[in-house]
């Protein structure tokens, strides 16, 4: 068999080790309801261990998942629409499928050469079942290297989680196996609103947040064409996003609630992709997802969709494409504020209509997940992470980037930056002399010679 | 079946009455024996002291008199301690505790249904309205090649699964009393539906080393009541060998029995078999009485497999797709219903009070003499035990037995728990629910068990134990982590 073929895959239910108290019900907030068409997907790498008996990560895996998803009874609930017709997840405890795999070769070979088809081989997902009472929201695939190393693929459904709340997860989870106690237990809230004396929305202060999702939110749902996408990974090291920072001329170091790092970078992918995709100069359309937590004042181990959308707007460009991509970014994230969002979620609650959109279909998209570490997630006798990929699946329209942080030790600033997009234009994303300028490092390619 | 008499049991004078009859006839021999003592006395005072010494030296002392009288009480004596059967204790037992990961809940046991039975609707929906009024609750175990879908029943994943439930309770047992390996004399192993060889009995012996002269024994297909036919079995090798120990290692192993088909007679098993088994240390040493548990005291197998009906009520078959199932008949209760009530017939007249005897023993006379229309008499079974142990082979069980018996809700409290908590484990469930009386704290020295059991062919076997010393509160078994939880309220239905 050919390194990299998949040995085996079968398919059980894990279930926590707790009953669940009877009777229990998990309501989704309105951000929650608007990301049903989104799936999140996860995929960890770890390295080979010399002293592993082939099996026994999967059986220590399984255990350990286990007892972690007791202090998570959304996750082994199942979806149901309450009376007025939303989902609400009912606490049955139906337990999380679980994939058990085993793939030729070894971890290190198989990064070498993979792409994103094959990663995401690595991550079962089933589309939601006419009977969703039966369907599970989270999958979990464990994928054993014959010869040597291990990938754990964690999907859900974007309904309950975006990918902040998925690594936290994921982290507590890894932190059960280390100290046998979760120390990062989730936190279970409703979305703050809007004060009382700030009725109508149409009046606040910033509508173009409330207008981007009513848009968003009326227009029809892109078709699934058969357009095949390439998902190029890109490593950016502390200099190199410094250099980047630099040549955007970003400024506001000193403010510790915007990403400087992340402006700088999603302005380069803004100006390249303009040009891959040819719109005469223009700057193409794109949104940008952030999270809120930090904004609205929430834990970070708030549980639940806390990303928020809005489109970045720059009618023209003249010379100083990137300094200025730069700067209307800088300003689109600094009018996300609590008020802001707040008034969104107000809106969103009165407005309340069954249609579901596909959130990030439509323009392009920038995500920003600096505000989890996914390197933290240690398991017991198992070092870090070697490697971390992000999915926001499916992928319409003219593609995403997510932007994320990188394994310690390579800086602060060190981003990793994971680009889907139609073949053609991936392929053409490497050799950008844009990018080419801060040579990063291209750790997933399109695999074509 | 009401009692003969009017039920005026609310009446103080009636139940007063009651406990008058029940003394008076029970120690009928003391009552009868006092006067003639007490005449005997008032005669030999009324004697006088020199009569009485005349009378002593009018009797002529020979010795071949006296030798041989001596020598006559000394047979008499030898020969009934020789053919008195030797006492059986039961020294300790160990129950098996399933890891917590190996739960399946009622929502994922349906989840797995729907998924691997997704073209018979009806099937599921059957499934769904047993596991609905089982009494199981959301603790049960399966194997964890059960987890799978579809599941994993391999050879492997069957030895693998009686090697982890046999060896943890055998380890268990070791522990708990000091028992060393090579110390087995006998071994007994009884599962019904997995027979590999070698056997399970094999398994063990190469497992713990243990003596190449030992006497071993696996008893297969005998059903959810091999577990007393094991312990018969190891009573009889007991009186051969005498200074022996015996252990009996009863277990049901679910992996390769799961039925994959949707004939809806052969999807209750797998609604309501679990993982679980014991393991017991019996002895006939003398100098195990002091710390032994139980002693046992009657054994009584009754098997009707010579009707066809009682026979084919529990059948092993194939679907018409060819897949192997266990299939229960529709009269399954009923036949129950006769097994037990022969079993009675048999097990009344050795453990229950004279009183109860002589009160069904005129209602015979008087039904075949008088009135046949005269309901039966049945006999207060509660007067010749304190505690019960009903095979938990499911709701509908305990609840005839219950009914036919009598039973408060007390009595049949350890069998309806351990349904709850460990589902139907086959020959196993009666030591859980020994356990579980012991965990309660109400195993008082003195106290009478009755283990009755169920299984295919058809059987009902009893088992009568007698409490030897009481038994303080284990710090250990199955029931440790959750006893306080116990007992719960298990409503009729529970909606999925």
């Amino acid at each position: 068999m050919a390194e990299g073929t998949f040995i085996f895959m079968v398919k059980r239910t894990v279930v926590s080790t707790g009953p669940v108290e009877p009777g229990k019900f998990c309501h989704l907030s309105v951000l929650d309801r608007l990301m049903e068409q989104n799936q999140v997907k996860i995929v960890y790498y770890y390295p080979s261990r010399a002293d592993v008996e082939p099996g026994e990560w999967i059986e220590k895996l399984g255990d350990s998942f286990a007892s972690a998803i007791t202090n998570f009874p959304i996750i082994t609930g199942r979806l149901q629409k309450n009376t007025e017709g939303h989902w609400i997840v009912k606490c049955n405890d139906g337990g999380v499928r679980m994939m058990e795999a085993k793939v030729k070769g070894s971890v290190e070979d198989w990064l070498k050469n993979v792409d994103r088809e094959k990663e995401l081989k690595l991550v079962y997902w089933e589309d939601m079942s006419p009977k969703p009472y039966y369907w599970s929201t989270f999958y979990l695939q464990v994928t054993e290297f014959e010869n040597g190393g291990l990938a754990i693929g964690l999907s859900c459904t974007h309904l309950l989680a975006d990918p902040i709340c998925a690594t936290m997860f994921f982290k507590a989870w890894a932190d059960t196996t280390l100290s046998g106690i979760m120390s990062t237990p989730p936190f279970f809230y409703s979305l703050p609103l809007s004060k009382a004396d700030n009725k109508n929305p149409n009046q606040g202060s910033y509508t173009d947040l409330i207008d981007y999702y009513k848009s968003s939110i009326e227009r029809p749902t892109p078709l699934i064409t058969n357009q095949k996408y390439a998902t190029i990974t890109l490593s950016f090291t502390d200099p190199m996003v410094r250099d980047c920072i630099a040549m955007a001329q970003a400024t506001g170091a000193s403010d510790k609630s915007r990403s400087l790092a992340f402006e700088a970078l999603a302005a380069l992918f803004w100006v390249c992709l303009s040009k891959i995709k040819g719109t005469n100069g223009r700057l193409l359309k794109m949104s940008l997802c952030s999270d809120m937590r930090n904004v609205l004042g929430l834990d970070q181990r708030f549980f639940g969709n806390c990303m928020v959308y809005n489109k970045v707007h720059l009618e023209s460009a003249g010379e100083n494409m990137l300094p200025e991509a730069s700067k209307a970014i800088g300003e689109v994230m600094k009018k996300m504020n609590a008020e802001g969002i707040k008034d969104l979620i107000y809106w969103l609650q009165c407005n309340d209509n069954q249609t579901v959109p596909l959130m990030n279909g439509y323009d392009f998209m920038c995500a920003n997940l600096e505000g989890v570490n996914p390197y933290l997630a240690t398991f017991k006798d198992r070092i870090e992470p070697l490697r971390v990929s992000y999915y926001v699946e499916p992928v319409t329209g003219p593609g995403q980037v997510l932007i994320f942080r990188s394994a310690p030790g390579e800086g602060p600033l060190s981003r990793v930056a994971m680009a889907t997009l139609p073949e053609d234009e991936a392929a053409k994303l490497c050799e950008d002399d844009l990018i080419q300028r801060f040579s990063p490092t291209v750790l997933m390619g399109t695999n074509k010679n | 079946m009401p009692p003969i008499l009017p039920d005026f049991s609310s009446s103080v004078k009636l139940k007063y009455v009651k406990l008058g009859y029940q003394y008076l006839v029970n120690h009928i021999l003391t009552l009868m024996l006092i006067p003639v003592m007490a005449g005997i006395l008032i005669q030999v005072l009324r004697l006088g002291p020199e009569e009485i010494v005349n009378l002593w030296n009018s009797l002529h002392f020979d010795l071949v008199q006296i030798l041989c009288s001596c020598f006559f009480v000394i047979f008499i004596a030898t020969v009934y301690f020789m053919s008195k059967p030797r006492s059986i204790y039961l020294v300790d037992y160990a129950c098996y505790k399933p890891p917590v990961t190996c739960r399946v809940p009622f929502a994922t046991f349906m989840e797995h249904s729907r998924l691997i039975l997704n073209n018979n609707p009806k099937s599921v929906e059957f499934q769904m309205r047993i596991l609905e009024r089982s009494g199981l609750g959301e603790e049960t175990c399966l194997p964890p090649a059960i987890h799978y879908i579809p599941p994993a029943p391999t050879m492997e994943a069957s030895r693998g699964e009686a090697e982890v439930v046999i060896f943890s309770a055998m380890d268990s047992l070791f522990k708990k009393t000091g028992l060393k390996p090579k110390d087995i004399d006998i071994l007994i192993v009884n599962c019904s539906l997995f027979s590999p060889t070698p056997s399970l009995s094999a398994m063990v012996i190469n497992k713990y080393k243990l003596r190449s002269n030992i006497k071993s024994f696996n008893l297969s297909g005998m059903g959810c009541s091999a577990g007393l036919i094991s312990i018969d079995l190891a009573r009889d090798l007991l009186q051969v060998h005498p200074n022996s120990n015996a252990v009996v290692v009863s277990t049901e192993i679910i992996t390769p029995n799961y039925y994959k088909g949707n004939e809806r007679a052969m999807l209750l098993p797998n609604c309501l078999f679990r993982m679980g088994g014991a393991a017991i240390l019996l002895s006939n040493r003398g100098s195990e009485r002091w710390r032994a548990k139980y002693r046992l005291v009657h054994v009584v197998r009754t098997h009707k497999g010579a009707d066809d009906k009682a026979y084919r009520c529990v059948f092993e078959e194939e679907d018409k797709e060819g897949k192997v199932g266990i299939s229960l008949s529709k009269d399954l209760m009923a036949i129950a219903g006769e097994a037990l009530k022969s079993n009675i017939t048999t097990i009344g007249p050795l453990v229950l009070p004279t009183s109860e005897q002589l009160l069904f023993l005129l209602t015979l006379i008087g039904r075949k003499i008088f009135n046949p229309k005269w309901k039966p008499y049945i006999p207060d079974f509660k007067q010749a035990f304190e505690h019960f142990c009903i095979h938990a082979g499911g709701r509908a069980v305990i609840d005839e037995l219950q009914k036919n018996l009598q039973l408060s809700a007390e009595h049949v409290e350890a069998s309806r728990m351990t349904l709850h908590r460990f589902g139907n484990t086959s020959s196993s469930s009666l030591w859980y629910e020994m356990s579980y009386i012991e965990a309660k704290g109400r195993m008082k020295k003195g106290d009478r068990i009755w283990q009755i059991a169920f299984g295919s062919g058809f059987k009902c076997n009893s088992a009568v134990w007698k409490c030897n010393r009481t038994i303080k509160t284990p710090r250990d078994g199955p029931w440790m982590d959750c006893i306080d939880r116990y007992p719960v309220y298990i409503p009729e239905v529970v909606k999925l």
